[in-house]
């Protein structure tokens, strides 16, 4: 959307449609071109085809640029997408040499190719709103990006791999996505891990947002320190020998919404500060002194 | 214990050599099949970038994921981060081997009572080829399930009598009614099952997820298998390791096997005399020679069989403590039922799949054979759900109370289903039923998979699925998914192609399921 200038937030330009002149003149955002052409344009031909570099003369991120056309001329013929060289290009066999997008760059989908057929078979212009024109394949809903869990760990490898070698525990990334955080894993070697190597963690803390704590040797002590790992989502401290004392501690992880105390020595006055966790969903209290598992 | 008795369904051979051991092809031409690729990357890279990434890379097989920043890239060049922030870490498969009736479990067929010993109609069957155990039946008879159905838990999802236990956790599980395969025979639908083509040589999903995602703990095995002890004599079976073979990936992916004897990983322990330092001496005397092997021919099976070594020596410690028991609550004995203390048995698996999961193996695959029942099915099948329903109920329940189903993915099936109409002579009492590959059940639980749902829907006679078909290979994306893994972005170049365990037919997330 970016080709186009938004004369319909301009006050000018809302004016005269309010006087009603031009109400059936739909220009800017509405139109199929604005709409559903030039994204497709954008993603696929740009890079070639504009300010930056015009292959052919051929210059496609404005809807003024593509009508002038390139240095074989025009490339759109309204109502005849067969004799388009933009549709004709961008629909031959991916190995013919005029094929578009050059240089083994990905086709375009099937969707979006109908969508120029679509475009050029109503008239191949600026105006056309994008209701008028029937039968164009629905848009995908866009993709929500994924929210951030944390600061993006990357530019700090070197830091983590340093504290991964020294403390022998492993932080490992939950996906490859840099802002999902780290996953703290001791599975390996659990009796490596106690309180001070949770003190020696602190300088990544911000990064955690699991720490599989299972049979460590962490003690009250080293949850002390856990409480600073505010980033915590989810806590296992299955067979470790934390109690109410330490567990209490832990009602600075506001983020925290799993919260596993399995075949440990807390009882209920442990647990009863952590009802006022904000996110925490569930406490595992299986073979503990509260019994039922409840949060 | 007597001998299997054997059966004319073409493959229920019992323990039988897999291809590799088949006599008259040369140990060459299999070790040439099976190293063509990695050869062919050591080519194309040289030797130097092969020997400086050599050993770095064998220390743990999960360190390549964060390598220090000074260190060269692991020789794999593998990423292990997944594709997306996964639900489930480690998963558990059940594995039915000889496909229990759905008609005895899961697929109720009200509709089916007052057809009881009439023809199945033509119609339903469209001409559909029929095994060589039934096509010379003079009649199909349509033959009702002899057990009762009643709704179970908040989800009302129908469940057998003869699954009294696994009906009490039915809210946690996701039955899917709709699953099919080709394969009409045991062993290629096995294997379908397991490693995504019905032709052995390819790796299996543990092995995928070991290749893709590496370790949890450097001290176990990735992927773990257990076969069970046979509760049926009959219609056993045959497993061999090319169900859990690393087929082309690196041997370190294929699955060790835990025997159900006092020794559940032979020559694990040392012999008389030698104790853990001279065993470490002689390890690392080997490791020495082999590397040396290594940075002379370059060939990465090396790098592999000291990997091999290395992992043994780790499970000289991890697996003593791994297989005793005496650490377990009273309530795991209530749980998973006394047999449960009997090493080899479904529940004794289990048991120690859950173990296992704890510890952070990735994947482990129960099997338990001889749901085979071509005849005396209503007996047969009373038996295997007898051994097998506490047991897998104890599972989910366990894992479960431990907050451990959140990120443990449970899967329950065999490789396909059985007929609506009996094989041999149908009685009030007695019936057959022959293999049935167009459709046939199995649930999973936990992992993210949505609890208390039924997927799918079979006609009357759960001959043609009516709705919402599921494809194994729909299976396998989908538990790929789970482990945060595009099954269409993991690949591994073999014989020149970017081999992936769903293929390249169409298949797709089961997304329907998906809490």
């Amino acid at each position: 959307m970016k080709s186009w200038p938004n004369f319909l937030r301009c006050p000018a330009w809302s004016a005269l449609c309010a006087f009603g002149a031009l109400a059936t003149f739909v220009r800017g955002e509405d139109s199929f071109y604005a709409q559903r052409v030039a994204p497709i344009l954008d993603k696929n031909c740009v890079v070639c085809h504009g300010a930056k570099k015009q292959k052919g003369d051929l210059r496609l991120d404005s809807f003024a640029e593509l009508v002038k056309g390139g240095k074989n001329g025009a490339v759109v013929k309204a109502g005849d997408p067969k004799d388009s060289e933009l549709y004709v290009r961008v629909t031959l066999h991916p190995e013919d040499e005029d094929f578009m997008p050059a240089d083994s760059k990905p086709p375009l989908k099937p969707a979006e190719v109908k969508v120029l057929e679509l475009w050029i078979a109503a008239g191949a212009d600026d105006r056309t709103p994008a209701s008028a024109v029937k039968g164009a394949p629905a848009l995908a809903a866009p993709k929500a990006p994924t929210p951030a869990l944390t600061a993006d760990w990357q530019p700090r490898r070197a830091e983590i791999a340093a504290l991964e070698k020294t403390l022998g525990i492993r932080l490992v990334p939950r996906s490859r996505l840099g802002t999902d955080g780290l996953v703290l894993r001791t599975a390996s070697a659990p009796g490596l891990c106690d309180d001070a190597t949770l003190a020696k963690l602190a300088p990544v803390a911000d990064l955690i947002v699991e720490a599989e704590l299972a049979r460590t040797k962490v003690t009250d002590a080293g949850l002390a320190a856990l409480a600073t790992f505010v980033e915590l989502r989810t806590l296992d401290l299955t067979r470790t020998a934390v109690t109410s004392t330490g567990v209490a501690k832990l009602v600075t992880l506001k983020k925290l919404e799993s919260l596993n105390l399995t075949a440990t020595a807390v009882d209920e006055a442990g647990i009863a500060p952590l009802k006022s966790l904000p996110a925490l969903k569930q406490t595992w209290l299986f073979g503990t002194k509260v019994g039922a598992a409840a949060p | 214990m007597h001998s299997p008795d054997f059966h004319n369904c073409s493959d229920h051979c019992g323990e039988n050599p897999t291809v590799w051991d088949l006599p008259g092809l040369p140990q060459s031409l299999k070790r040439e099949w099976l190293t063509a690729e990695t050869r062919r990357h050591f080519l194309g890279r040289g030797v130097k970038a092969l020997g400086a990434a050599g050993l770095a890379t064998l220390l743990g097989r999960s360190a390549p994921h964060l390598l220090a920043a000074d260190a060269p890239a692991p020789a794999a060049g593998l990423d292990l981060r997944p594709h997306f922030a996964p639900k489930a870490k480690r998963a558990i498969y059940l594995f039915m081997a000889g496909a229990p009736s759905q008609f005895e479990t899961w697929d109720y067929k009200p509709a089916l009572a007052p057809m009881f010993d009439k023809d199945l109609p033509e119609s339903v069957r469209g001409g559909q080829v029929l095994t060589g155990m039934t096509a010379s039946q003079a009649r199909l008879p349509v033959a009702p399930s002899l057990y009762k159905f009643a709704q179970h838990g908040k989800s009302g999802t129908w469940v057998s009598e003869l699954l009294p236990h696994t009906a009490k956790v039915v809210d946690d599980l996701c039955v899917i009614k709709s699953l099919h395969t080709e394969a009409i025979n045991h062993e290629p639908a096995i294997l379908s099952i397991t490693t995504g083509n019905m032709f052995p040589g390819k790796p299996s999903l543990g092995a995928w997820l070991s290749y893709g995602l590496g370790a949890i703990n450097d001290e176990l095995p990735t992927f773990v298998v257990m076969t069970s002890k046979m509760p049926v004599r009959t219609n056993v079976q045959a497993l061999s390791n090319r169900l859990w073979s690393s087929g082309f990936l690196s041997p370190e992916h294929a699955a060790v096997s835990l025997r159900s004897g006092a020794d559940p990983v032979l020559y694990l322990n040392n012999p008389t005399g030698i104790d853990g330092e001279v065993r470490r001496a002689m390890i690392d005397g080997v490791n020495s020679l082999n590397s040396d092997l290594f940075n002379r021919v370059g060939d990465p099976e090396i790098n592999a069989r000291i990997a091999q070594y290395e992992m043994a020596f780790r499970m000289q410690t991890s697996v003593p403590e791994l297989t005793d028991f005496s650490d377990e609550p009273a309530s795991t004995w209530e749980l998973y039922g006394p047999k449960a203390k009997e090493p080899g048995t479904y529940a004794y698996n289990c048991l120690m799949a859950r173990r296992l999961a704890e510890r952070g193996v990735r994947f482990s695959q129960v099997f338990l054979r001889t749901w085979d029942n071509h005849s005396q099915l209503p007996e047969r099948i009373k038996i295997m759900c007898g051994d097998s329903d506490q047991a897998t109920a104890a599972l989910i329940t366990d894992l479960k109370q431990r907050g451990m189903l959140d990120d443990t993915l449970v899967v329950w099936g065999g490789e396909f289903g059985r007929t609506v109409y009996s094989q041999g002579t149908l009685t009030p009492t007695n019936y057959g039923r022959d293999h049935h590959p167009r459709c046939f059940s199995m649930w999973m639980a936990g992992g993210g998979v949505k609890p208390g749902i039924s997927y799918g829907e079979t006609d009357d006679f759960s001959y043609n699925i009516v709705k919402d078909p599921v494809h194994i290979r729909d299976l396998h994306a989908t538990i790929f998914n789970q482990f945060g893994i595009d099954h269409n972005r993991l690949s591994f170049k073999f014989q020149g192609l970017d081999q992936k365990l769903t293929g390249v037919l169409p298949s797709r997330v089961i997304n329907e399921i998906l809490a």
